[in-house]
């Protein structure tokens, strides 16, 4: 049953339009992220599923209601903020009970649902701390626990990871993994980070502009991107994208040919110029067709990232193992992995060519339990 | 450390004579409120009195009008005070979190009131109470503290309000809480050192205000502190100074009072109004 839906949302900020037309359902219980750069519009999205914006035109629907014009309060959601935005004045106990208080729960059964939320998220000891007195992952507990304390049928997440360091964010990623299989709610989680979305979400709405470019499984969007900026995006390093002609079985990259299995591809790549898109780790170093130069190599410790340079200055990445011994200014014959390329239309965000991505179906990931942990 | 000893000590001389300086008058005011009438005038004066007297605090509060003054004093300073912090703060708010045409035209409009030398406003002003039934009334006394208190006011609320962060609110209200609901609840609280602040600048400015006093109003009865002690005690022939001096001891001391006990929250005021207005 879908839960949250948003039906051609559009949002206008004066002259300047935020979001363009944006078609998104969202199943129960599901963990959807929405991802982008900073501006793509995620959370105005957020934003407006909370309430707390409204959408210029277009529908927005929470469990079969549309919610349009219902505040905040009354959408039977829970939202935490970056900033986590605690009450500075308040206890975390009185935090936490505060969502409870303004439904008018009476003042014993606040203080077991406050006792239950904070029992989950291992709060008991902190509960007459003033926020201050916390430390960031400690705050980020307490505004999940301000979130959940009603059972609401949605949650909202606004980068809720952003302000913590490195390893707690690593550690706050499976909690929240963890607490989203337990309570089985649904979930939409706003973020920069293509890893956090990757690692943790059913699903992924990839944004940029305004603009939904494509919303599919993590698996989806690194294998099968929707277009070029999808591509690019998702994966670190980003997939190699280099100007390309089709010519009968080869394809011809910087004046070198390629063989190229036309069958994966539909019949939007014809002959001419398209965008060959290969990730680094499907770029072979030995035996190839393609002659090129190391140029640099970085060892990160159990892998190497290394910047090929082509005759007539293209540049490709290529992960390889650490084990393998390359220099810099060494020759390389370079292959691409015929299974793993990808075509697209030229232009700045053209569409992938390639015919696995309207046959599939996209099914919801079956959610495994003890997510990696980093 | 003779060269560090040497250099506390001229600080702390420096600093004591300055405090010194400053406080001399305050001093003097206390001590002369303290002197009976003989020792007044005496030359070369007595710097400690001889004998300390209270009889100048007594007349002044059974035989004058003092009191009386005192009541509107602090009627007028408190209302334009509540006025000011209600008003102050309700725009405030809106200046802050609403986006609305002219919103910023507005708000150094306002500021612009402030520019003006209150003696040019004073003769509309007077004219318009005049015509509003409300001439000779603390009323109009009231509502012209409001209109010279109320821009600064402004401006440091909305300074004050610039730094309550925006989620809080908006975490409010996805908690069920109404705007007015997530106003009083989180706003307020965190806009509390702003309040008072602004409350003690309005409070002291309206309870020292002379010139829009003394041209408003002009009838024993609804005279504030300032002009009734000035009509009171000195006359063309003679300046009673035992009573002007006890006078202004009971004046000054309820804004000792509340100052002292107020005064980290308006440094604080000052601060936020320092950096961000």
């Amino acid at each position: 049953m879908a839960d949250v839906e948003l039906k051609d949302v559009r949002k206008e900020f004066g002259a300047f339009t935020a979001l363009e037309s944006l078609d998104i359902t969202i199943e129960a219980g599901e963990f959807v992220a929405l991802l982008g750069p900073s501006g793509c519009g995620k959370s105005t999205t957020l934003r407006m599923l909370a309430g707390l914006e409204f959408p210029t035109s277009g529908d927005i629907s929470i469990d079969g209601r549309v919610v349009n014009d219902v505040p905040p309060g009354k959408r039977d959601i829970a939202m935490v903020f970056q900033s986590y935005a605690l009450y500075p004045h308040m206890t975390v106990a009185e935090n936490i009970a505060y969502p409870l208080k303004k439904r008018g729960m009476g003042k014993a059964d606040r203080a077991q649902a406050v006792q239950k939320a904070a029992a989950l998220l291992q709060l008991e000891p902190l509960l007459d701390r003033k926020p201050k007195q916390l430390s960031g992952g400690q705050q980020q507990r307490v505004a999940l626990g301000r979130a959940l304390v009603r059972e609401p049928k949605v949650f909202l997440l606004d980068e809720p990871l952003s302000n913590l360091d490195a390893k707690l964010r690593a550690y706050m990623r499976a909690e929240i993994v963890e607490l989203h299989r337990r309570i089985g709610k649904t979930m939409v989680y706003v973020t920069h980070d293509q890893l956090e979305a990757m690692t943790m979400a059913d699903r992924i709405a990839v944004m940029h502009e305004g603009r939904l470019q494509q919303f599919d499984t993590p698996d989806g969007v690194y294998n099968r991107p929707a277009n070029r900026f999808v591509a690019g995006f998702i994966g670190t390093p980003s997939m190699n994208q280099v100007e390309a002609e089709l010519s009968g079985s080869e394809a011809i990259v910087a004046g070198h040919r390629l063989p190229l299995d036309r069958s994966r591809f539909g019949p939007g790549a014809t002959d001419g110029a398209v965008v060959l898109g290969v990730r680094p780790e499907n770029v072979t170093l030995e035996g190839g067709p393609l002659p090129g130069t190391v140029r640099l190599v970085e060892n990160t410790g159990h892998e190497q990232i290394v910047t090929i340079e082509i005759p007539g200055g293209l540049r490709l990445l290529a992960r390889a193992p650490a084990t393998l011994p390359l220099t810099l200014g060494q020759d390389v014959g370079i292959g691409f992995e015929q299974a793993h390329i990808h075509l697209f239309e030229p232009g700045e965000n053209g569409a992938r060519l390639n015919t696995d991505a309207e046959a599939r179906v996209i099914p919801m990931r079956a959610r495994q339990g003890g997510q990696d942990k980093d | 450390m003779p060269t560090r000893f040497w250099k506390t000590l001229l600080l702390n001389l420096f600093t004591w004579t300055l405090i010194l300086l400053i406080a001399f008058p305050l001093i003097w005011m206390i001590i002369t409120s303290l002197k009976p009438q003989t020792e007044l005038f005496r030359i070369p004066p007595t710097w400690w009195p001889e004998t300390i007297t209270f009889e100048h605090y007594i007349r002044l509060l059974t035989e004058t009008p003092f009191l009386l003054y005192f009541r509107n004093s602090v009627v007028l300073a408190t209302t334009t005070t509540i006025f000011v912090v209600t008003l102050g703060t309700i725009g405030a708010y809106s200046l802050v979190r609403f986006s609305y045409r002219g919103r910023e035209t507005l708000a150094t409009l306002v500021l612009f009131t402030y520019l003006l030398p209150s003696v040019v406003l004073i003769i509309p002003l007077y004219l318009m109470m005049v015509e509003l039934g409300l001439s000779n009334t603390l009323t109009s006394l009231i509502l012209a503290h409001t209109t010279f208190a109320l821009p600064y006011a402004l401006w440091l609320l909305r300074s004050f309000m610039e730094g309550v962060p925006e989620d809080l609110e908006s975490a409010a209200l996805v908690d069920g809480a109404t705007r007015l609901g997530a106003f009083r609840d989180v706003i307020l609280p965190q806009l509390l050192p702003g309040i008072i602040s602004t409350a003690l600048f309005t409070f002291i400015l309206s309870w020292n205000e002379y010139l829009y006093a003394l041209v408003l109003v002009n009838s024993e009865s609804v005279r504030p502190l300032t002009t009734g002690v000035m009509s009171m005690l000195i006359t063309a022939f003679n300046i009673e100074w035992s009573l002007l001096m006890a006078a202004s001891v009971m004046m000054s001391v309820p804004l000792i009072i509340v100052f002292a006990f107020l005064q980290s929250y308006l440094t604080r005021g000052f601060g936020a109004g320092g950096v961000k207005g």
